[in-house]
């Protein structure tokens, strides 16, 4: 199991981006994050497709502490749903304050992942219940 | 979503961001007060009313779920760790990954401002090599040098403790070995 004590360094590092520096900071550390850092899960998805991300996020999401999430692919696209997110879920569990703009990177980091690997993302809800849609690009 | 599992990866990744977009300062400064007093505020409570009993608390449970390798040596005036697989920096060597160029000194950068707030010094010693030891003592027991080797557990019995470069730290500050 890995160690879930690491959402609290998550929430603490987005607070620390976003109080010092402000709220663009903050995004470009996520989506350069998902540049550079992602890379390659970006390649594994364009080299792999669809099958790759269903792949990838069932593989995940396995491997975190905890949780409640189905990834499945139907139509075209793969859909994340997650009933009981982790890292809510460590956090409120821990007392932590989390900070307000927490699932926020869940798009930002996702966008620019599927956007280099010639896909398109989207996200709907959060704190704690989200659905998370991986799918082509249309031509 | 970012996760536990890879959180190494992108934590130090991310000291070589703050270095890149704000300088060196901001690195340190994240690790001073962001980890230090927010992200580790639980272990922050275990030694400010626990002292030794509660740094063991907090290793004890920390290693074991980074399922680290390890060992405990506790006395009166005293605590010490030896680490001689730490989990966090062998994650990037088996991945050889080294976005910022030294990992190793963000565990100095959280714990020793919170020593110094909970009335503590550290005596420190890692190779960037996965191993290090710490001895934590009361501030007002000053050390002069690096504690003896007497305990068998002592990681720098081990044959490839001198391999890599060495950081020293005694009484919270660094120290120049060469």
């Amino acid at each position: 199991m890995s160690a879930g004590d690491f959402y609290y360094g998550i929430n603490a590092t987005f607070r620390f981006i976003h109080d010092t520096w402000g709220r663009e900071a903050l995004v470009d550390y996520w989506t350069s994050m998902a540049h550079q850092y992602h890379a390659e899960v970006s390649d594994r998805f364009r080299a792999g497709g669809l099958d790759e991300v269903q792949r990838y996020w069932s593989d995940y999401f396995a491997k975190e502490p905890g949780g409640e999430v189905t990834v499945q692919q139907a139509h075209g696209q793969v859909e994340i749903q997650v009933t009981d997110c982790p890292a809510i879920r460590w956090l409120k569990n821990g007392g932590r304050e989390i900070v307000p703009y927490y699932c926020e990177h869940c798009h930002h980091v996702s966008t620019v992942i599927a956007e280099e690997a010639g896909m398109a993302f989207k996200l709907e809800g959060g704190n704690g219940t989200c659905r998370q849609i991986f799918g082509l690009k249309e031509a | 979503m970012l996760g536990v599992q890879d959180f190494i990866g992108y934590y130090d990744w991310t000291f070589e961001y703050l270095r890149r977009n704000y300088g060196e300062q901001a690195v340190f400064d994240y690790w001073g007060k962001a980890i230090a007093f927010d992200s580790q505020r639980h272990a922050r409570q275990l030694f400010l009313e626990k002292g030794f009993e509660g740094m063991y608390e907090y290793w004890a449970h920390t290693l074991e779920m980074e399922e680290a390798g390890y060992t405990f040596d506790r006395g009166e005036d005293y605590f010490h760790t030896d680490m001689f697989d730490c989990p966090s920096k062998g994650h990037l060597i088996q991945r050889d990954l080294e976005a910022y160029h030294d990992y190793c000194e963000h565990c100095m950068g959280w714990i020793k401002p919170l020593m110094e707030e909970a009335g503590f010094v550290v005596n420190h010693e890692h190779n960037h090599a996965g191993q290090c030891w710490w001895e934590m003592r009361r501030a007002d027991d000053r050390s002069v040098k690096a504690p003896p080797v007497e305990n068998p557990n002592d990681v720098r019995r081990l044959e490839n403790w001198k391999q890599e470069s060495h950081h020293l730290y005694l009484n919270s500050e660094p120290v120049d070995k060469s």
